[in-house]
């Protein structure tokens, strides 16, 4: 071919090039980036090839980059001469025939469409491809692209990157030619200043002010060099830009060397980017031929030429001077700045060094001008970023956004929110130089100025989501860790300062660490950043500062407490079921020991762990089962059924005499120490059952007439048969706990009398106050609150519901309500503001729910209670639609105009409980916000000495567990206080028992038998039958025994 | 005035702080009847006592017994301090921490033993696995470093600490 | 001719020529801004970081050794932050390897030892990591012990500028970091080695030390080699 050197020239290329990407026969492209290929783009593309072959078929078949949709890869386009494109999505070899089979019937696959695009924007020029497939939503319509802007990106994946004819068709190098025929080099550097381009590596500084240094510089030469030493873990931005459209690259260095006056270009890019870098020196290639690089750019006199330098992969190379000592076969280190490298640069001569996405938004800006450019973005930050968005998000992929999106966008709208389901906990900006984001500053927008403020960075695009499964400390670990790695050792804080950080965040996951770390972290990370030489060094603490800063607590825990939330700190937990139980019971063991027949070993385990395991074997909301690792080879162990079968067999049968007798006998001896123990909830009877155990003597002061709380008063006889809880109170009853019933504190008893008469004090008197929502109606008789209603049908008071009631609410209340109804004659419906899947409600209690008849109006709103005659005729609804989402990740719901009305005779408002805040202010200890009371996190101590305080009083309404995991501590605590030693785990026994690894056969989950929806839901009988005891065995044999660890990993501290 | 209780002892070091205590000479004159000696090489008491104003401490935490010892000084006193090297740094008896525990007393009791080759189990007691300072096992309240720290540093630190002040010992106080 | 400018160094207003550093132009103003890797008659290495000033309008810290002083420009030597930085960046070095001054050689001559006393470093809060490091006795004058450098770079920058050798140099990186004589072989090995002994002088530790010398008997004398680098710079 020729080179170009005027317009009839460019014109010939472009008739060329367009021919090429809309064919008059149909046209494949398969997207075979690197993502794309390690995927199996591949082994598609050569069964495309040898099908077509075989078949003798008139089609285009090419290769092309990625589209960015790394998630649903591998990518294949298809068109149809004068119809849209179609995006195909997980294209695998076995869908190609019928691809091919379907392109010959003139239609496209259409169960294998992602999208479609009828015209693109190529900034260049627009592209019309054609109009069609209604059916197959816009590719801007799914939400994975919608709000994507793309600039940096606008060839990636439509265009064949081999291809300098396409990259022409598109308007490719008109923006050279454009610089070259009518501007001067000033003029196009004023536009690039004008446009408010920024450094995308990260910086942020001012290209156009960056490369007026350099224009103004004199010298017989001058360096351009393209930094595309991609090295952030996770970021693979640069690489897809010049692997998916090289020329965009090519061209806009070629601008900039016009602007500049460079001579010489170089792209320093890393040598683990094998296919960016053929495609590359292919591209350099052809640009030579096509008169677009070298002596005599179209024609114009201009000369320049890049180089293609191979960098060895060390991460300080992005930093510009040790780049600049890369290049010149010294080792990759930093120097002092001034001079700067536009003074003195590569072999000496004035430099600029600019990122791969600075130089991909050139063309663009020449071509649409500067006040385009600018209209994007917010303010100081102008234009797009690509942001590589990974890690606990649906949607991963590249996605290139206008600066200042919100960084809520990219978790919830653009990622999809969190992969499973939980919440997002973090979101990490920047690479290992970057910070971590809490949630609840998701509304920051993403720009250089406000991520500094937060103390993260924009960095090169990095964007990695965390959820609770992520230790924040492991996270600061991994990251340090990652550029104590690449430092360069030349300047002391980064070389001995973070390595010194790294040893002490490893001994913090280690449960190793010293209260003093916190505060040296925190000096240590500020002295690295204001005093490093350069970049790597200066912004290295940014993961550790963040997530010292916004996730403090978990520090702590991990110091304090020995616990790791996310269960990722090995040595601070047993296995993730451990990890997870608020009673941290040890539930391999108990597995273990059921499924090796010695039930009473089995018993004694779980009821030393666990002082009501046949109550909360039937009702607690078993957290274990989210974190069980069984579940990603088939379901989750059921380690709730098992522990309850377990307690059933002892508790219920004749064996119960003796195992009282045997767990009687483990008490202490008497301390002599007397403890008051307020409200018999579960909170309160777990705490009376070790603080006996542990030798005081305990007395127990409760309101009602018996003990439970509301495992008595609010579960339904249904869920937890009272004769169960009653067997479970026996036992502490049996280690001398002594109770006084109908004794409320603060009126029958004064905290002054429980001081004077007691050693130490536990209140748990959990939340009895319900929440009231304030409707117009809701004084009507037929109105009810949930608790009072379910403790009147547990007491045996009469209700008169009518025909029908309406339930209010989306928890476990409304769920227990609603059944309750429907055993006393009544139908339910239950209301609830938004979808189902956010109900907090236990999933198999919903289910069981819907079995029984229980109808469900979601996205519904309570608006009034309509009455005659004082009475509850029925209830108006507005229809609520999903808003933005909210730190819970959850979307908000958002009343409508649509109102509808739902006839009933009864209203049952199940919208939450809360503590007694008179309580709470009567008794003059200190408060936190909501009115909970406020006590140490670790100790539980209130504001008053001798008085721990633990369970809902505490957290507001939770549950079961939680609230017996507060009385476990409490326990704990309180006798360390009147012991002055650590006693607790002394009392509790020790097994020893098969540490065998299981060689596990794929195998279901046994559940307990529900009893038949018609049956059960006519009376209070239990509705979930206990396993078979061969069924248990079975499913505790199901356990991968994840508390086995390999010898010796463990390593002590220097002491 | 009451009188200050004052302890001194040593942990792992060669007692050269101790000489250099000494050798405040005639000072001592001055300091003795501010100060009750409760502790020490030169007081006949067995048992480091309770409720000890200022104790003071010479050498590194190197075995099982210095770690119980240093710890029940740290109870016992109101202010501890670090007194030379050793217990500040570790110093000659850290020499030892890069090299493994096992090594040094396989070098010292089976290659470099004439007789009686074998690694002690008995009345000697444990090694860590490195000989530390001070303030790596319990709370220090001064470090004056030094070795020996010179005895008008000395001085100049226990009256400093008897008349009530922390003292400033920049430009004075330096390792080795 | 470059010109004279003003700069105010701690509120004192200072001559200085243009192009000079603040180093230079606080140093001839009889203030002494601390530094274990700036020595006068070899290029800066910017590494140690305990020169970082402030300077008015700007918000970071600037080492003194590089930047220049420009007109106008107020500097800060000395504030609750330079002080804290710097005193825990002289910790890190203490923790970085194996620093026993009652045993070492330069004990008394030593310039880390020194500023650890000035700026008040009585002790480390960090745990010292006590690597196992070699110590270089090959050649047949001097030694090289790693457990003393601080990899200030002083003995790689004189050795290649003023004697024109370049034996040494850093080889490994981060913490990993070594001073290497030529591709790192025994120092006695070395083809490339005068013997000259500057690399000897400029120690600021006891780190490369002349044999023969017991605990606290290693003076040095960097002045000489300044004196040889401005000998050297009127020649050429």
């Amino acid at each position: 071919m020729t080179a170009i050197r005027d317009l009839a020239g460019f014109n010939a290329v472009h008739g060329a090039g367009l021919a090429k990407l809309m064919p008059p026969r149909p046209r494949i492209a398969v997207g075979m980036g690197t993502c794309g290929s390690g995927n199996g783009a591949e082994a598609v593309m050569h069964a495309f090839a040898e099908a077509i072959g075989q078949r003798g078929l008139d089609i285009d078949l090419v290769r092309t980059g990625c589209f960015g949709f790394c998630a649903e890869e591998p990518l294949v386009n298809v068109r149809l001469p004068g119809q849209p494109l179609v995006i195909l999505h997980r294209v695998r070899v076995n869908h190609v025939e019928r691809i091919l089979d379907d392109l010959a019937a003139k239609t496209v696959t259409a169960n294998l469409a992602l999208c479609r695009i009828e015209k693109w924007n190529h900034l260049t020029s627009h592209v019309h491809y054609g109009n069609g497939f209604p059916e197959i939503p816009l590719w801007n319509e799914i939400p994975f692209f919608k709000g994507q802007k793309k600039i940096v990106l606008r060839n990636a994946g439509l265009i064949n990157p081999d291809d300098i004819e396409e990259y022409v068709a598109v308007g490719g190098y008109q923006a050279l030619y454009k610089v070259l025929i009518d501007g001067t080099p000033e003029a196009a550097n004023e536009q690039i200043k004008e446009s408010g381009l920024r450094g995308r590596g990260g910086a942020g500084y001012s290209t156009g002010l960056k490369w007026e240094f350099l224009r103004k510089a004199q010298a017989e030469r001058k360096f351009l060099i393209c930094n595309a030493d991609e090295g952030d873990p996770g970021a693979y931005m640069n690489r897809n830009e010049i692997e998916s459209d090289p020329h965009a690259l090519i061209e806009g260095m070629a601008i900039g060397a016009y602007i500049t006056g460079a001579t010489d270009g170089v792209i320093y890019i890393r040598a683990e980017y094998p296919l960016a870098v053929h495609q590359l020196n292919h591209a350099i290639a052809q640009a030579r031929d096509y008169g677009l690089l070298g002596k005599d750019i179209l024609g114009r006199g201009f000369a320049f030429d890049i180089d293609v330098v191979e960098g060895a992969g060390a991460f300080v190379c992005g930093e510009e001077t040790a780049l600049i000592a890369s290049l010149e076969g010294r080792a990759g280190r930093p120097r002092p700045r001034p001079p700067f490298p536009a003074q003195k640069g590569l072999w000496g001569y004035p430099t600029n060094i600019n990122n791969v996405e600075t130089w991909f938004n050139i063309a663009p800006i020449i071509a649409c001008g500067p006040a385009w450019f600018a209209e994007t973005g917010n303010g100081a930050s102008a234009g797009t970023k690509v942001f590589s968005l990974v890690g606990k998000i649906r949607n991963t992929g590249l996605v290139e956004m206008p600066l200042g999106t919100p960084l809520g966008s990219f978790v919830h709208a653009v990622g999809g929110g969190s992969l499973n389901g939980q919440p997002v906990k973090a979101v990490q900006t920047g690479g290992p130089s970057g910070g971590c984001i809490p949630p609840d500053l998701f509304e920051t927008p993403v720009d250089y100025e406000s991520l500094g403020r937060l103390g993260a960075i924009m960095g090169s695009g990095g964007m990695v989501v965390m959820d609770e499964d992520n230790c924040m400390v492991d996270v600061a670990r991994y990251f340090i860790q990652f550029t104590r790695s690449e430092s360069c050792g030349k300047c002391t804080p980064c070389r001995v300062g973070l390595d010194k950080a790294l040893r002490i965040l490893t001994r913090i996951t280690k449960g190793q660490g010293r209260e003093e770390d916190l505060a040296d972290l925190d000096e240590l990370g500020r002295m690295i950043k204001e005093t490093s030489l350069c970049g790597l060094g200066q912004t290295a603490p940014n993961s550790l500062l963040t997530t010292l800063r916004h996730f403090h607590d978990e520090f702590e825990d991990h110091i304090r407490a020995k616990r790791c939330r996310a269960g990722t700190c090995q040595d601070l937990a047993l296995s993730p079921c451990e990890n997870s139980c608020p009673l941290h019971m040890n539930i391999p063991r108990f597995l273990q020991l059921y499924k090796e027949g010695r039930l009473d070993d089995a018993f004694l385990s779980v009821i030393m762990d666990n002082p009501l395991p046949a109550s909360t074997g039937r009702v607690c909301q078993h957290p274990c089962d989210n974190r069980c690792r069984r579940a990603t080879l088939d379901e989750a162990v059921n380690m709730r059924e098992v522990h309850r079968i377990i307690a059933d067999r002892v508790l219920l049968t004749d064996a119960f005499d003796g195992v009282a007798a045997r767990i009687a006998a483990r008490r202490l001896p008497s301390s002599g120490r007397k403890v008051a123990v307020v409200g018999a909830g579960p909170a309160g009877l777990t705490a009376a059952f070790y603080l006996s155990l542990l030798g005081h003597e305990v007395t127990v002061f409760e309101a009602h007439a018996e003990p439970g709380g509301m495992l008595r008063y609010a579960l339904p006889e249904y869920r937890l048969p009272k004769a169960v809880l009653d067997r479970e109170i026996e036992i502490i009853r049996r280690l001398g706990v002594k109770f006084v019933f109908n004794a409320l504190v603060g009126e029958d008893v004064s905290l002054n009398e429980l001081d004077a008469g007691f050693d130490a004090v536990f209140l748990s008197i959990g939340t009895w106050k319900e929440s009231w929502v304030y409707l117009p109606g809701t004084e009507l008789a037929g109105v009810r609150p949930a608790l009072p209603f379910l403790e009147g049908v547990a007491t045996g008071e009469a209700m008169h519901l009518g025909h029908h009631v309406a339930v209010i609410g989306g928890g476990n209340a409304a769920i227990d309500s609603a059944r309750t109804a429907i055993r006393l004659g009544a139908t339910a419906t239950v209301i609830y503001r938004r979808e189902r899947k956010d109900m907090p409600a236990i999933e198999e209690e919903v289910e069981a729910a819907e079995q029984e008849g229980v109808r469900f109006q979601f996205l519904a709103a309570p608006h009034r209670i309509v009455g005659e005659h004082g009475e509850v005729k029925g209830i108006e609804v507005v229809k609520t639609r999903l808003g933005e989402f909210d730190t819970s990740g959850r979307r908000r719901p958002i009343p409508t105009d649509e109102v509808r009305m739902i006839r009933c005779s009864s209203v049952i408002l199940a919208v939450g409980e809360a503590v007694d805040r008179d309580f709470c202010r009567a008794s003059g200890l200190s408060l936190k916000e909501g009115g909970m009371l406020d006590v140490n996190r670790y100790t539980l101590e209130t504001s008053r000495e001798k008085f721990y305080a633990g369970g809902d009083l505490v957290t507001g309404a939770s549950n079961i567990s939680n609230a017996m995991g507060y009385g476990k501590e409490a326990a704990r605590h309180i006798d360390g206080r009147l012991s002055g030693g650590e006693r607790f785990d002394d009392i509790l026994p020790q097994f020893s028992y098969d540490h065998a690894t299981p060689d596990p056969d794929p195998c279901r989950r046994h559940r307990g038998r529900d009893l038949p929806a018609q049956t059960r839901a006519r009376t209070f009988t239990e509705a979930v039958q206990t396993l078979l005891p061969e069924e248990a065995a079975h499913e505790a044999a199901r356990c991968l025994r994840c508390d086995i660890r390999e010898n010796s990993s463990h390593t002590d501290s220097h002491i | 005035m009451t009188k200050a209780r004052l302890a001194t002892t040593w942990l792992d070091g060669c007692s050269g702080c101790h000489m250099s205590l000494l050798d405040i000479d005639e000072a001592l004159v001055a300091v003795a009847p501010l100060i009750d000696l409760v502790y020490g090489p030169l007081v006949d008491a067995q048992e480091f006592p309770q409720d000890v104003d200022v104790a003071i401490v010479e050498g590194a935490v190197s075995n099982q017994d210095d770690l119980e010892k240093i710890r029940l000084i740290r109870r016992n006193s109101h202010i501890l301090v670090a007194l030379g090297d050793c217990a500040v740094t570790g110093n000659v008896p850290a020499m030892r921490n890069p090299i493994a525990v096992k090594t040094i007393l396989e070098r010292v009791y089976v290659e470099g033993a004439d007789t009686g080759k074998g690694i002690p189990t008995e009345v000697v007691p444990a090694l860590l696995k490195q000989a530390l300072p001070l303030h790596d096992v319990v709370k220090v309240d001064l470090h004056l470093p030094g070795c020996p720290p010179s005895a008008r540093l000395i001085l100049f630190v226990i009256k400093e600490l008897l008349e009530g002040r922390v003292p400033d010992l920049k430009s004075s106080a330096r390792f080795g | 001719m470059p010109s004279q400018i003003t700069v105010r160094i701690d509120g004192v207003l200072c001559t200085a020529t243009e192009g000079q550093t603040i180093f230079e132009v606080a140093e001839a103003n009889g203030k002494v801004i601390p530094s274990l890797c700036h020595m006068e008659g070899v290029s800066p290495a910017g590494s140690c970081r305990l020169c970082l000033v402030e300077v008015a309008g700007v918000d970071r810290l600037l080492p003194a050794c590089t930047t220049p002083a420009q007109r106008g420009m107020a500097v800060t030597t000395t504030s609750d932050r330079l002080v804290r930085h710097r005193r825990l960046a002289l910790e890190l070095m203490f923790v970085e390897r194996n620093h026993v001054c009652a045993v070492c050689v330069s004990n008394g001559h030593c310039e880390l030892q020194a500023l650890a006393m000035s700026l008040g470093v009585t002790y480390v809060r960090y745990p010292y990591n006590s690597p196992r490091l070699p110590v270089d006795v090959s050649h047949p004058r001097f030694v090289l012990d790693h457990n003393r450098c601080i990899l200030c770079s002083r003995c790689v920058r004189v050795c290649d500028e003023i004697e024109g050798a370049h034996v040494w140099d850093i080889g490994g990186r981060g913490i990993g970091s070594r001073v290497v004589a030529e591709l790192d072989q025994p120092w006695g090995d070395s083809q490339a080695c005068t013997s000259c002994g500057k690399c000897v002088q400029v120690c600021p530790t006891g780190a490369l030390v002349e044999k023969g010398y017991g605990v606290e008997e290693m003076t040095r004398s960097n002045s000489a080699v300044a004196r040889l680098a401005m000998k050297k710079g009127a020649a050429s």
